[in-house]
């Protein structure tokens, strides 16, 4: 007992000695703490708003190609207008409307010189081929008188048209308005490829004129279950959003979106 | 280094010393006397099945291997069974409560095992000893701590005739 | 002259037309990816079943019930809601009648309070039996998204809630549901040292509670036999713990073979047919299983160490285990024959209870670390383990027929004086939510979870 005593008083007075010569003393002034800047993390998506350039490129070189066919190319727009707006296109046929309507749109360059009522803002426009290659809108035809009225309203008061998509801010807006309202069903597998892709008609309020699941057909396949229940939940998260926060100038952009409901973020974590 | 900051850090020190060996001193004397390592050597709980022959022996947590007390213990057991040479015994193994139920069962089966085969190098038939696990399912101490549960982790003899 | 004429209209067609698109601005569809949601229940309004005079005084005849409808609307209520998915809305703020909504409901009214989607029904005694249609409309979209009729005798009626629940459950999650299900555990009573066990049955909502033993002798770790008429438990009977059978319909039990030693952990196999258990004998637990028709006794694991707590896979190729030959409790799977064994768990702590998912993409477990219980799940390689919940004490998952919620138990601490003890059931969502409390009479461990109880 004595000994283990002596032993451990011998060694506290060791540790004592030691600890005296080297401790720096503790009652230092505080450090000056540089001021608290607030930082604000918004989420930047990887891709701009600026529509697929890559695919632009091919598009682009089939289109010089088909120029030649332009004439026959002439009467599109008239089949095209005689389809019901209702009707659920199959992949094929989706595509084969794209190339058609693509090559229309060719003729605007072509022809360009020949008409001069065309604004600097329209001109501009049409020479951006990024815009001309990224088509996939069917129901522009239809709209198409309303769209020459609407116009001339707008043209005057939309200065920044270089840009063809949503802003930053816009884009935010929008996305959190339908964080809130898209009530994800757990429990879905994240190793399918749950991607729901739906196509908006909207009003200049917001409302929804139309909307269309792209894969609608896979929504009735035997063992594509979950893919059906995601579409669903994402209809139902439009519908429940209407009128939805759209930006109050530019109508002609964003009159025809597309919401990719992707589900994946929040089911993996 | 001047002097004023020496004996600052050295009080700070001292006091800091005596605060933690006031505490460690309560600690020991505590269970100094009831744990060594982890394996209870207190007297609580135990019986005798005679005059100084403990009937019971303890392990460590996740242990099966016998201590030398435990050794002793059962020495005393088996001269004990070699004098009653009528007397039958059942070794009922335990476990404590911090583990899987069924593990605890096959933990409990493989302490009385090791019991009895310690028994058995010092003569006695394998006939006159059965085997009885209970896993968790019988601690003799509820409580929810470490002292408990070392009571626990036990290989009891009880005479079965 | 002719030719030329039609050449200049053709062209002023072409040009026409030209103006026309022209002025058209050429807009890029603006796509908007939307990546995140939130994990909101889904608000639900649930109709009382609709029911005519004429069944409701036989139903209450029957069974002594007010207003089946009704009752048989509540269980569905309390189903949806339990599953943390759903958000039932209070039905003083329903605005149609019961009958009215289930023939065309009125989607303006039930958009008012915030339904999403709305279950209507009928009930109706006929033929001595009760048949029940039912439907399932959404409400943002105005249209019907399911109509079912079934018929069954009266005294299932709780059943019946619990149909239409699964249902309804998987058209709008995409999954099966497990609501027409029972859940087998074990009920306590009593101090630590001297507990008395007893084996216990209920409906997956806490009804219908029944006790099949009397609890004169220890019983432990019943599980279910996939066609739902047999249990298979550990029970000291005689004070020799051995592997039973129990048939729930008759009563009867057995003992599943003739062994010199101990036999624990038992689970059946997938197709019912065999027993698959530890075996203990000097020392040593490994595993094996029985034929229950050939009574023909096979070894699985062959090794110095304890191997105990199989579960086979729902395909019946694989076995998980608990075994430490390793020197430490680990997880390991091998062939259903025993060959292969491979280790899974690697993670710190000691690793328990492994269970195969019904859907057999996930295995979970118990793992003890640093003094804390965690109730976990991993993929069948042992990748992407996650934990779930932690405990003082807790263990043996047990899996909902749908491989989507998990039961097990949770014990608390004594105080001094050892005094406090109690042992509950608790249930944990997949993905870590809706974690609850299972209500029992009595205290209750060992939970084990049934398939579905229709087809």
């Amino acid at each position: 007992m004595n000994r283990s005593v002596t032993i451990s008083f011998g060694l506290h007075t060791l540790l004592f000695i030691v600890t005296a010569m080297s401790l720096p003393f503790l009652a230092k002034k505080p450090i000056d703490l540089p001021p608290i800047i607030s930082v604000e993390l918004i989420q930047i998506t990887d891709k701009t708003n600026i529509p697929f350039a890559p695919k632009a490129k091919k598009i682009i070189e089939k289109v010089k190609e088909k120029e030649k066919k332009l004439v026959s190319e002439q009467a599109p727009p008239k089949k095209i207008k005689k389809q019901k707006p209702d009707a659920v296109p199959l992949p094929d046929e989706k595509i084969e409307k794209i190339k058609k309507i693509k090559d229309k749109k060719q003729n605007p360059k072509k022809v360009e010189t020949e008409i001069k009522q065309i604004s600097e803002f329209e001109q501009k426009e049409l020479f951006d081929s990024n815009n001309i290659a990224a088509l996939i809108d069917k129901s522009k035809v239809e709209s198409a008188e309303t769209n020459k009225k609407l116009d001339k309203v707008t043209q005057n008061q939309d200065k920044d048209m270089d840009f063809a998509g949503l802003t930053l801010s816009e884009e935010d807006a929008l996305k959190a308005q339908i964080f809130g309202c898209w009530s994800i069903p757990l429990g879905l597998p994240f190793n399918e490829d749950l991607l729901v892709r739906i196509k908006l008609q909207l009003k200049p309020d917001g409302s929804i004129i139309r909307s269309e699941v792209l894969d609608h057909a896979r929504m009735n396949k035997p063992g594509q279950k979950f893919y059906k229940v995601l579409a669903e939940s994402a209809l139902r998260a439009i519908k429940l959003c209407q009128p939805l926060r759209v930006p109050s100038t530019g109508y002609e952009r964003w009159k025809n979106m597309q919401l990719n409901f992707d589900a994946r973020e929040m089911l993996e974590g | 280094m001047n002097l004023s900051k020496i004996l600052k850090n050295g009080f700070l020190i001292l006091v800091a010393c005596l605060v933690l060996t006031a505490c460690a001193t309560k600690k020991s004397t505590e269970t100094l006397g009831q744990l060594q390592g982890d394996v209870y050597t207190g007297s609580d709980t135990v019986k005798e099945l005679a005059s100084g022959v403990p009937d019971r022996v303890f392990f460590a947590t996740n242990e099966t291997v016998l201590t030398t007390a435990s050794r002793e213990t059962l020495r005393k057991q088996a001269t004990w069974l070699r004098k009653n040479s009528d007397i039958n015994v059942v070794l009922e193994g335990h476990a404590d409560e911090r583990g899987t139920r069924e593990y605890n069962l096959a933990l409990g089966e493989r302490r009385a095992n090791s019991a009895k085969d310690y028994l058995m190098t010092y003569g006695i038939s394998s006939e006159r000893i059965s085997v009885l696990s209970y896993g968790k399912e019988k601690p003799v101490d509820s409580g929810s701590n470490p002292l408990a549960w070392s009571k626990n982790r036990r290989s009891v003899t009880v005479k079965a005739n | 002259m002719q030719e030329k004429c039609w050449k200049d209209k053709m062209l002023f067609r072409y040009l026409f037309i030209l103006l026309i698109l022209l002025p058209i601005k050429v807009f890029a569809l603006i796509e908007v990816d939307i990546t995140r949601g939130n994990l909101n229940p889904l608000p639900v309004a649930v109709s009382p079943l609709s029911i005519d005079k004429n069944s409701k005084s036989n139903f209450k005849k029957i069974l002594n019930k007010e207003n089946l409808g009704s009752e048989i609307s509540i269980i569905v209520e309390n189903n949806l809601k339990q599953s943390g998915l759903f958000n039932p809305l209070n039905k003083d703020a329903f605005l149609q009648e019961p009958d009215i909504a289930n023939l065309k409901p009125r989607f303006e009214d039930w958009n008012l309070i915030k339904a999403q989607a709305l279950v209507t029904g009928k009930v109706t005694f006929v033929d001595e039996k009760l048949r029940v249609e039912f439907r399932l409309w959404d409400v943002l979209a105005g249209k019907e998204m399911m109509a079912l009729a079934f018929t069954t005798v009266p005294n299932n009626w709780r059943r019946v809630g619990h149909i239409i629940t699964d249902k309804v459950y998987e058209r709008l999650t995409g999954e099966k549901g497990y609501f027409d299900t029972r859940i087998i555990y074990i009920s306590e009573e009593g101090p630590k040292t001297n507990r008395i066990k007893k084996l216990a049955i209920m409906d997956q909502d806490g009804f219908n509670n029944k006790f099949l033993t009397l609890g004169n002798e220890l019983v432990l770790t019943p599980r279910f036999s996939p066609t739902n008429q047999m249990v298979t438990y550990l029970s000291y009977f005689k004070n020799l713990p051995r592997v039973y059978l129990l048939d729930i319909e008759t009563g009867m039990q057995e003992v599943v073979g003739d062994f010199p030693g101990m036999t624990f952990a038992p689970r059946f196999s997938p197709d019912g047919k065999k027993i698959i258990m530890s075996f203990a004998k000097d020392g040593n637990s490994d595993i094996y299983t029985m034929d229950l028709e050939n009574r023909i006794v096979e070894r699985i694991s062959n090794h110095p160490s304890i191997d105990t707590s199989p579960s086979y896979s729902p395909d019946g190729k694989h076995i998980t285990f608990n075994s430490d030959r390793s020197g430490y409790q680990q997880i390991y799977v091998m062939s259903s024959s025993g060959k292969n064994v491979k280790r899974i768990s690697f993670g710190s702590g000691l690793y328990g209870t492994p269970v195969w998912s019904p859907r057999g993409d996930l295995i979970a477990f118990t793992k003890l670390h640093k003094g804390k219980f965690y109730i976990g799940v991993m993929r069948t390689d042992g990748t992407g383990e996650r934990l779930l919940t932690e405990n003082f004490y807790q263990e043996a998952p047990s899996w909902s027929p749908n491989g989507r919620v998990l039961i097990f138990y949770r014990e608390t601490k004594t105080n001094k004086k050892g005094e406090g003890f109690s042992a509950k059931l608790w249930s944990i969502d997949l993905t870590g939510y809706n974690e609850k409390m299972v209500v029992t009479e009595t205290d209750a461990s060992d939970p084990s979870w049934s398939s579905l109880l229709s087809n």
